[in-house]
């Protein structure tokens, strides 16, 4: 932590003697650099800042070290970009209780704000930032239920490797309740802690539950690696195919079950779009005063299935996806 | 003594794990009914033993020699890891891939435990320190070798079918491995000669040095056994699952202790057996396992399953006692 | 008389500035018991280790059978017939009575990589030799160390000595931690080693065990020899003031009467250590 300030103080140093242009000099704060989805931003943030640095200005992208002490030090990250006087933040509000006040103090010294990535229109209105750019969790979950539905699926589970945490929550109980309203059943499946980060105790979960419930047709994982593992139970269950599978977030494995029919579809926020656009929107209302009438802007859910996953492929070959 | 009666039989390390392993069943038949006992069920639960218990045996050792090792957590991790890159990144053929895993292992192991020798320094300290330095290296290494924290793996179907393959109703064929590994060890520590010096060890470090057993090549190997056996788990589970993530496997740490004292050995050293880990593995993935079988809400499982296990131990402590306090009635 | 088993000539040991050992001169002959005496801090621990070889000599030598001996390592005094029984019998307390008795050279059975502990034998041996110092109640090897009273841990280690071909056999304190029934044991077993012909070196500071097996004594006070006689020279308060420094049990008496008078009757403050 010492270092990174240390680098930032020389940044801002940097950063001062750098506001001489007149152009937009934006921030944007992001998640650790070996956390695969922040640099799929990061590929947003790359592209958007050919834009910016077109019309002479310039983009920062501050990524957290760790995520230890997560509510502190994603406040104290937001005070070191006030520090280097930029004139646009796109900052993802994960905290509110912590950031908040950090994310004021930031529109306090003129700062234009957006949020994306994580947070609301209704937290942007009331701190006083432009707009929200990102996805909703529930409504990412409701897509999955719908298209479960849409396949056929009766009976669906929510497979949740991380029971209590708020934004996973969220996401089955948007699948419930999408599920629910259509006229068929769905119920998490909450794995014990003893599990977590462990492909042997999802997959063997997963088919035990399978092979104790023979009438479940639908499931929804909560990230790609866990799809991983439940696509082996599910075929060691003997139901690859007729138990549709779905999953929040995907990696390559995702894709090719995508493409050969072992999976139905991933729910994908587009986290490339939610750094392009933020970056770009903040630009443009600095440098020329646009503005964008809608708000929120959600990037997601965007669902990968049968029908764009070459697509995608390419997308993720370059690391836009 | 040539026939061994029932009442020794109690006094073996193993037989409150055993109990304790025959009471979960028990418990699961009941509540859960017998789906439970299912081929299918038998395979799902071994399946999740055999991934523990190849690692829980060396730790479980380790442990009976006096000695800690947190970073399986890691290992594991480097296992996958390592093999994904070698011969899913790179494409090199898969042998070099398993070579270059577990080579990895012997090294880690090889570290933990000349650093527990030379430096005294507690290995719960030391092996802290390598559980977190590998699983930065392995972070660092993938994001600047492939730019991204995740690989793909395609094995080839010889590989698969050593490591990463179901047979029948769904047991994994690291299931055969774990079985022999197991037998191994039993003969290893149970029968050759070098199996009383780990309890020597665990059960005086100075004495049986004084008696010339060279407990710090003893150490050393038993680090390495534990290292190269996580890396061994996660190279099959990359052959298996086809992606690998770069997050260690922290819960592994607590599931190998947990299967391991379960299995009644004792956490201060000197005490235990490989059957009574094996049985204890079995004990852990039953608990786990069984929880989908029963109608309990699975928000519970967690207090179940926590519920559950100090039974087993507390079975454990009682028949260890039984073993001490133990002596022949005046004939 | 024969040369002395063992014999320690000028013997010095310093930690650093701090000597903790002056001129120590001491021998003891087969089927003799030279009781070390000495309070808590005399030096009796270093001079076990250096018997023992755990530490070496700051000058002065060691002889064994009228020649120099040095050791590096505990294993090579081990080697060459000494062997150290400490207080707790520096045994395994988890480990069956047959595995403790061979830890570091297991009896094997079998063939090549496949050679097995020959556990029977094993057991078999212990038993009978533990059995041969007169501890009947042992009779299964399997048993586990730590399910016996301290005094048959105590015997156990010294039957194992024993059958290991000890020569010079030290015990660190015996009997300290044991009652009287379960000390008399011990006593008896020393007794018993004496007559096979063992150099035994009993290190204690609990008189009445010395005086019944002690055939030479020895008081150790602040590092050196203070006194040196053999069975029958001293009565027990005689040893017993030695011990407590050349101050006689009456002068400390007196002393805290003293103190007791100017201080309205109160004893002096215990200062701990």
């Amino acid at each position: 932590m010492k270092t990174l300030k240390k680098m930032m103080a020389t940044a801002a140093v940097l950063a001062v003697s750098a506001t001489a242009a007149l152009a937009a000099d934006i921030a944007v704060i992001g998640g650790k650099n070996d956390d695969a989805f922040w640099n799929k931003i990061k590929k947003g943030v790359d592209d958007a800042r050919l834009v910016v640095e077109a019309n002479g200005g310039k983009v920062n992208y501050l990524r957290m070290q760790s995520y230890d002490n997560f509510a502190a030090d994603s406040a104290e990250i937001i005070r070191t970009a006030i520090s280097q006087k930029p004139q646009g933040l796109a900052v993802p509000d994960w905290v509110y209780d912590s950031q908040d006040p950090a994310i004021k103090e930031a529109i306090a010294a003129g700062i234009k704000v957006i949020l994306f990535n994580a947070g609301t229109w209704d937290k942007a209105k009331e701190l006083g930032a432009l707009n929200y750019i990102g996805s909703d969790e529930y409504v990412a979950g409701r897509a999955g239920g719908e298209y479960l539905v849409k396949q056929g699926a009766k009976n669906g589970i929510c497979i949740n490797t991380l029971p209590g945490t708020a934004n996973i929550e969220a996401r089955c109980k948007g699948m419930i309740d999408a599920m629910t309203e259509a006229g068929a059943k769905a119920e998490q499946l909450p794995l014990p802690s003893t599990s977590f980060g462990d492909p042997v105790a999802i997959a063997e979960a997963v088919k035990a539950t399978l092979t104790s419930k023979p009438e479940i047709d639908g499931a929804l994982a909560i990230g790609a690696g866990e799809a991983d593992a439940s696509a082996i139970g599910i075929a060691q269950a003997g139901k690859t195919g007729q138990v549709k599978l779905g999953c929040f977030d995907f990696n390559e494995a995702t894709l090719g079950r995508i493409k050969s029919g072992e999976q139905a579809f991933a729910i994908d926020q587009q986290p490339y779009l939610q750094s392009l656009l933020a970056i770009t929107l903040l630009a443009g209302h600095i440098d020329f005063g646009t503005d964008l009438p809608t708000r929120p802007v959600l990037t997601g859910p965007g669902i990968v299935d049968g029908s764009n996953v070459d697509a995608t492929i390419a997308g993720v070959k370059i690391g836009a996806r | 003594m040539t026939s061994m009666p029932l009442a020794s039989i109690f006094r073996r390390p193993e037989a409150g794990s055993l109990v304790g392993l025959l009471m979960v069943v028990a418990f699961f038949v009941v509540t859960g009914g017998v789906e439970f006992l299912y081929l299918s069920s038998v395979g799902s639960w071994l399946s999740r033993a055999a991934n523990l218990g190849i690692i829980a045996i060396p730790v479980g050792l380790l442990m009976i020699s006096g000695e800690l090792d947190l970073s399986v957590g890691s290992m594991i991790t480097a296992g996958s890891m390592i093999t994904a890159l070698v011969s899913g990144f790179y494409g090199l053929p898969i042998i070099v891939g398993i070579m270059a895993a577990l080579g990895f292992g012997i090294l880690v192991g090889m570290l933990n435990g000349y650093l527990v020798v030379r430096t005294h320094v507690p290995s719960f300290i030391v092996t802290l320190g390598t559980l977190f330095a590998v699983a930065g290296l392995l972070l660092g290494l993938n994001i600047v070798l492939t730019g991204t924290t995740t690989v793909t793996l395609m094995a080839p179907e010889l590989a698969k079918t050593l490591f990463g393959k179901y047979f029948g109703q769904g047991f994994q064929v690291l299931i055969i491995w774990w079985i022999v590994i197991t037998a191994a060890f039993v003969f290893f520590v149970h029968y050759s000669p070098y199996g009383n010096w780990i309890f020597a060890i665990g059960g005086d470090k100075v004495s049986a040095r004084n008696s010339g057993i060279p407990t710090e090549r003893m150490t050393i190997l038993l680090f390495v056994l534990s290292a190269v056996s996580a890396a061994f788990v996660g190279m099959s589970q990359a052959i298996l699952f086809q992606a690998v993530q770069a997050t260690p496997q922290m819960t592994l740490i607590f599931n190998t202790i947990i299967a391991v004292v379960v299995g009644g050995v004792l956490l201060t050293g000197g005490f235990g057996s490989v059957i009574g880990i094996f049985f204890g593995t079995i004990t852990f993935a039953v608990v786990t396992q069984g929880i989908y079988y029963t109608s309990f809400d699975q928000t519970w499982s967690n207090l179940i399953i926590g519920v559950l296990l100090l039974g087993a131990v507390l079975m454990n402590n009682t028949f260890r006692k039984m073993a001490l306090t133990y002596a022949p009635k005046k004939k | 008389m024969t040369a002395p088993i063992i014999e320690l000539r000028n013997i010095n040991k310093s930690f650093g500035p701090i000597d903790v050992l002056h001129d120590i001169n001491i021998k003891v002959h087969a089927g003799e018991v030279l009781c070390l005496l000495g309070d808590n801090g005399a030096g009796k621990s270093t001079l076990i280790k250096i018997l023992s070889g755990v530490h070496k000599p700051s000058s002065g030598s060691i002889l064994m059978d009228d020649a120099a001996v040095a050791f590096s390592t505990p294993r090579e005094a081990t080697d060459r017939g000494i062997a150290t029984v400490h207080q707790f019998g520096g045994t395994f307390p988890l480990m069956s009575i047959g595995r403790s008795f061979f830890v570091g050279v297991e009896p094997t059975k079998g063939w090549g990589p496949f050679r097995i502990f020959d556990r029977k034998k094993a057991n078999e041996i212990a038993v009978k030799a533990v059995r041969d110092f007169g501890i009947t109640r042992i009779d299964d090897g399997d048993r586990l160390v730590g399910g016996l009273s301290g005094g048959e841990r105590q015997s156990l280690a010294i039957a194992r000595a024993v059958h290991f071909g000890a020569r010079v056999l030290i015990l660190d304190e015996p009997t300290a931690a044991l009652g009287v029934k379960q000390a008399t044991h011990v006593l008896r077993i020393v007794n018993e080693a004496k007559k096979r012909g063992l150099a035994v070196i009993f290190i204690t500071h609990q008189v009445m065990h010395a005086m019944a097996v002690g055939d030479h004594f020895a008081v150790l006070i602040r590092g050196s020899v203070a006194a040196d006689f053999r069975k029958g020279e001293k009565s027990r308060e005689e040893i017993t003031d030695l011990m407590a420094g050349g101050e006689t049990i009456a002068d400390l008496e007196k002393e805290i009467e003293n103190y007791m008078a100017s201080h309205d009757g109160h004893p002096p403050p215990v200062t701990p250590g």
